[in-house]
């Protein structure tokens, strides 16, 4: 920004984002151009050798590859993705998700070569992308965080006094495990003693260290995260929950909006928990706090996602505000015009990922050729998709296709509308995850709005294969 | 067929600008029975608006001749650039260009600089032959996998 005299008034000008890089691929870039589309900005994709095809490829201003198919040739290449934004004279970089959108040294790196990063500042990254960090910080800002025993425990003793401290029932992790290895769940002081030797001697084995910490074990619960949207102006907003609960193996397969689950209170709490965390993050642009909840209500940070998300555009049609433009004006500097008190909750919206999977087979990956293609349509139903009758996907990334998003005045109206959708949708000559989506619309559970995070496994559990081809 | 559909969708529908611009290998169209897998999306380059003729520039107007879905020729292969950055046929303004036309290369031969992020990288032929011709110009940005020299190998 600078100022200039002219005739006595000084006027300034804002350096206006006129290009845009968009360092990503699938219907995210898609949705990217559509919003630098409506804006007037133009956009540079850069792609890999597999995605010459692709439609935002086609659809963008200009393009430039990058690299070989897989992604550590291509899009995870910060170097040549940098390269090919000075040599077309971008403005800003949007990222997308996945990739390099929560890389802190990409957000630095762009910011040294003077190009904006469409995302928060690269220290707000580092805060929320090291999880004892992000929690620690969000406890300042009196968040609740999943209790825990900060830390190894060392002897029996000292890890029942932290047992009990927690309140049962608790989980004992190794500190150098993961994946869902070296994890023994307690709900007592009797059972505690011997899980707690059991982890240590597992762990040993498995991890050749012996060394667990204990988390509050939070029963089946639901997975509910916010909104942000902050200004360079201080001002941070909620944009409220999306219901994520519905997942497989920690991948989600539907969100909505609101949560059949929280009350108007509960919201209220934790809508201002989720605007505290940001805030002690110094966070500008777009961002989820993602909370677990427990059957009683109580709500636990677990991690922040510094970045627009796959789900997004659930709260766009609950709320009518277009994330990506907002992400767009906040990195131009602008002020976000209005207020937490403005914005409206107006429908409900139900969210449905459409892989590339085969849900008969163990959800193996489909990729190939679509044959005929048909997408549904009418009033309350949106289609945020890459692909297209014809196109081949390509087997190096995710296999997710696109998301149906239905909307409606009730949860009743969204999840008929998302049925009846759904019923439309024909994608030949590869295997989707529709007609899963459509039996579990159907599902009285879902329909209910019981299900937790639990709610998956139960689900294909009690569901005949053959219900999906 | 799907690919030249879709670009007629986008002059009919859109009615603006599309760009041209070189991609990677021109491989032909495969026939019989599957989906043709693509030549690269070559995209128009647009008339120039004077307000943006400075961006227009650094992106390979000339290439318009270069719509290659010719099949490759027998004995002959091309250098691709592995980087993307701007091409410099010479370590300097006032020198030499490395290679000229019918230059004799080996594996280790240096044939351009690509200058990326301010680092200027030699690159090295990989490849044993003699130059036929060359691809880009000086100073033009290039992407990755850009056919940069037409070589006759051996």
């Amino acid at each position: 920004m600078f100022e200039a005299k002219v005739g006595g008034f000084v006027i300034f000008y804002l350096s206006m984002i006129q290009k845009i890089l968009i360092a990503n691929r699938g219907e995210i870039a898609l949705r990217i151009v559509r919003a630098c589309r409506e804006l007037g900005i133009k956009t540079l994709a850069v792609y890999s050798e597999a995605d010459v095809q692709s439609l935002h490829v086609q659809l963008a201003d200009e393009a430039i590859c990058i690299g070989g198919p897989k992604s550590s040739d291509s899009y995870l290449r910060a170097d040549r993705i940098i390269s090919a934004a000075e040599i077309a004279d971008v403005d800003a970089i949007h990222p997308g998700y996945g990739f390099l959108s929560e890389n802190a040294k990409f957000a630095e790196q762009c910011e040294s070569c003077n190009i904006k990063f469409i995302g928060p500042k690269s220290k707000s990254i580092k805060i929320m992308g090291d999880k004892a960090i992000a929690k620690d910080t969000v406890r300042k800002a009196a968040v609740p965080i999943v209790p825990g025993s900060d830390g190894p425990v060392e002897t029996e003793a000292e890890a029942i006094k932290a047992a009990r401290k927690i309140g049962y029932p608790v989980i004992i992790k190794a500190v150098a495990g993961g994946g869902g290895r070296g994890m023994r769940i307690a709900h007592n002081d009797i059972s505690f003693a011997k899980e707690f030797h059991v982890a240590r001697n597992e762990a040993e084995k498995a991890f050749g260290n012996g060394a667990v910490y204990l988390e509050k074990y939070i029963e089946k619960p639901r997975h509910i995260e916010f909104q942000i949207l902050a200004d360079s102006h201080g001002k941070v907003l909620h944009l409220g929950e999306r219901d994520c609960s519905v997942q497989r193996r920690h991948q989600k397969l539907i969100e909505e909006s609101p949560s059949p689950f929280l009350t108007a209170d509960l919201r209220k709490r934790m809508g201002k928990a989720a605007v505290r965390a940001a805030e002690a993050a110094e966070y500008e642009n777009a961002g989820t706090i993602e909370f677990l909840v427990d059957a009683k209500g109580n709500f636990y940070f677990i991690e922040m996602n510094t970045r627009i998300q796959v789900e997004h555009p659930v709260t766009e049609e609950v709320t009518g505000i277009d994330l990506i433009k907002q992400q767009i004006r906040i990195t131009n500097g602008e002020k976000l015009d209005f207020d937490q008190g403005d914005i409206k909750f107006e429908k409900h919206a139900i969210e449905c990922r459409i892989n590339a999977e085969d849900p008969a087979r163990n959800f193996a990956p489909s990729p190939g050729t679509i044959g005929l293609y048909y997408s549904p349509g009418g009033h309350g139903v949106r289609l945020d998709s890459h692909v297209y009758g014809g196109y081949t996907i390509p087997p190096y990334y995710d296999s997710m296709i696109g998301k149906l998003i239905c909307f409606g005045s009730t949860r009743k109206v969204a999840l008929e509308r998302a049925y009846r959708a759904l019923s439309e949708y024909i994608i030949r000559g590869i295997k989707t995850t529709i007609p899963l989506h459509k039996a579990i619309m159907s599902d009285p559970t879902f329909i209910e709005g019981k299900a937790t995070t639990a709610y998956m496994d139960d689900f294909l559990s009690r569901t005949p294969p053959d219900l999906f081809s | 067929m799907k690919r030249s559909d879709l670009t007629e969708f986008e002059i009919e529908e859109q009615g603006f600008k599309l760009k041209i611009c070189r991609g990677p290998d021109g491989v032909p169209a495969v026939s019989g029975g599957q989906m043709p897998i693509h030549t690269p999306p070559h995209m128009v380059v647009e008339a120039p608006r004077p307000a943006v003729a400075a961006a227009q520039d650094t992106l390979p107007a000339a290439t318009l001749t270069a719509v290659s879905t010719a099949p490759d020729e027998p004995g002959v292969s091309y250098i691709k650039s592995p980087m993307v950055g701007t091409f410099y046929r010479s370590a300097s303004p006032e020198s030499p260009p490395f290679v000229e036309i019918g230059a004799k290369i080996e594996e280790k031969t240096v044939i351009c600089i690509i200058e990326a992020m301010k680092i200027m990288n030699e690159i090295q032929a990989e490849t044993k032959g003699s130059v036929l011709e060359v691809l880009v110009e000086n100073g033009q940005p290039v992407e990755y996998g850009q056919r940069l020299y037409k070589i006759k190998v051996g």
